[in-house]
């Protein structure tokens, strides 16, 4: 792996738990209703699923939330 | 003597009407019993129905059946039908059934058969999952199986997942590990044999066995983590890790050398992937939902590839939304990879297949949601209907153009229970 690559990989981490940890507010059932929206769910969407499957096929990379990463031949 | 007699009788009466009181009170709080008894012995299941239409097409001159040169024209229709039944808050099963019905002018070049229609294939493929939640906890367990199957390929998957709520609605982890045995041999749904016969090599190349294994086994440790920021923010976190062991090349891959020389693509048999994703969703204004994902990728053949993707959903009526999106991604070359003529004899593994190449690739779309969550008839509503469209672009100069249309559809049904009317009698 390139050393920018592993700092890019350091710093979005530490980011990510940074805002986890110091950002989070407590959130009270009334007080959902932004997110319990259905474009608000997290990881895909049922729609994105034949796209995931498309880049899976089309591209080196797979995986990171996206379901499979494996399971078809995906060679033509 | 008379007056005694009066006020007993007075007081019998008193009596009388106390207890009749009594009683009447008790029948009545007896009643309410019973019909808040019959009430909780309820059961509702719930079953989601959704049927999903994709069809993708697709243009580029890098086929990596002749080498990394030659059409890659190809279309592919793809029906999906997925059931998920709720039988009550705790358990669940899941069914998905679908084919791909796959069009490729590369494929004919396998064998270099020249035909005015390219050749078609199919791919089939069903699964089936359980869940249950565990008594007393917001964690449920999740097994899952399947199978795909094409002319080529077989895989068999099996898969264990944990995902755990907690109690505050504002964080939620999952673990899972899926594992995907499988075959690449030859013959599983071809007309001529409908059982494997053996690994398929380029028409020109079958006079050697180029692999003794035809095994591919790809083990996924996928673990997500939610987390409500606030109000009208939450992230997800997405690391996983791949390995996969075996027959990692694409038997009918062919790589031409420096030179005159043609052999069968050589990868390594073992590879690992780490992709790490991050995704931020913000409900911005009173419409509009911004959803951002961003994946690091990085593997063992040397590619490092970046994703970033951003999709705004926009609501222009309670019912209806419109979500434009743009994603952008970028990769290293695999460290076996050389286009057409440019490998060396020498080389212990080669490719020249473009999807293991350096490029950047951008899509842009667009979705369009209705969603009335209508009801059709008594039991049946109507969730939503979505259609989406995307354009993709490779940097290599392959084209594509992704269709997919999802109804989504609900059936409840109330179950009485005996054991609520056995109570009340």
């Amino acid at each position: 792996m390139h050393t920018i690559d592993r700092y890019a990989l350091y710093t979005i981490t530490l980011l990510a738990l940074t805002c986890v940890l110091h950002s989070c507010t407590p959130v009270k059932p009334y007080q959902r209703a932004w997110l319990n929206d259905a474009a608000m769910r997290p990881g895909s969407t049922g729609i994105e699923k034949f796209d995931i499957n498309v880049h899976t096929i089309r591209e080196g990379a797979s995986g990171g939330g996206n379901g499979k990463a494996s399971g078809g031949c995906g060679c033509n | 003597m008379e007056r005694p007699a009066e006020a007993a009788a007075a007081i019998d009466q008193k009596m009388k009407n106390r207890y009749l009181t009594l009683a009447l009170l008790t029948s009545v709080l007896h009643t309410r019993g019973q019909q808040d008894s019959i009430y909780h012995h309820q059961r509702v299941s719930r079953t989601d129905i959704e049927v999903l239409f994709g069809y993708y097409t697709q243009n580029g001159d890098h086929s990596a059946i002749t080498g990394g040169t030659g059409t890659e024209k190809l279309r592919v229709y793809s029906p999906e039908f997925t059931i998920a039944h709720h039988r009550d808050s705790a358990h669940t099963l899941t069914l998905n059934a679908g084919i791909d019905i796959i069009s490729s002018a590369s494929m004919d070049n396998i064998d270099f058969v020249v035909s005015s229609a390219s050749r078609l294939s199919a791919r089939t493929h069903g699964s089936a999952a359980y869940s249950w939640k565990l008594r007393r906890s917001n964690t449920h367990i999740a097994v899952q199986t399947g199978l795909s199957v094409e002319s080529a390929y077989l895989s068999l998957p099996l898969g264990v997942s944990i995902e755990h709520n907690d109690p505050s609605g504002s964080r939620e982890w999952k673990a899972s590990l899926q594992c995907y045995f499988d075959d690449l041999r030859y013959g599983w749904i071809s007309k001529e044999y409908f059982r494997p016969v053996g690994l398929i090599y380029p028409a020109e190349l079958r006079d050697t066995n180029w692999f003794p294994n035809y095994r591919r086994n790809s083990y996924n440790f996928a673990f997500s983590f939610y987390q409500v920021i606030n109000p009208r923010m939450q992230m997800a976190f997405f690391p996983e890790f791949v390995y996969q062991k075996g027959l990692l090349s694409t038997p009918y891959h062919r790589v031409y050398f420096k030179g005159s020389s043609e052999r069968v693509e050589k990868l390594p048999a073992e590879r690992w992937k780490l992709p790490l994703a991050v995704q931020l969703n913000v409900f911005a204004g009173s419409r509009a939902v911004i959803r951002s994902y961003y994946r690091f990728y990085h593997d063992e053949l040397g590619i490092t590839a970046h994703t970033l993707q951003l999709e705004v959903p926009v609501k222009i009526h309670p019912a209806f939304s419109l979500a434009p999106l743009v994603r952008f991604y970028t990769q290293t070359a695999a460290r076996y990879f050389l286009p057409y003529h440019q490998h060396d004899v020498t080389e212990a593994f080669y490719t020249s297949d473009y999807d293991l190449s350096r490029f950047d690739s951008y899509k842009a779309g667009l979705t369009l949601r209705y969603a009335p969550q209508r009801p059709m008839s008594p039991g049946y509503t109507f969730n939503a209907l979505s259609l989406r469209y995307a354009w993709y672009k490779r940097s290599d100069g392959l084209t594509a153009h992704i269709l997919t249309l999802l109804l989504e559809l609900e059936h409840t049904r109330v179950h009485a229970l005996h054991e609520g009317f056995n109570h009340s009698d």
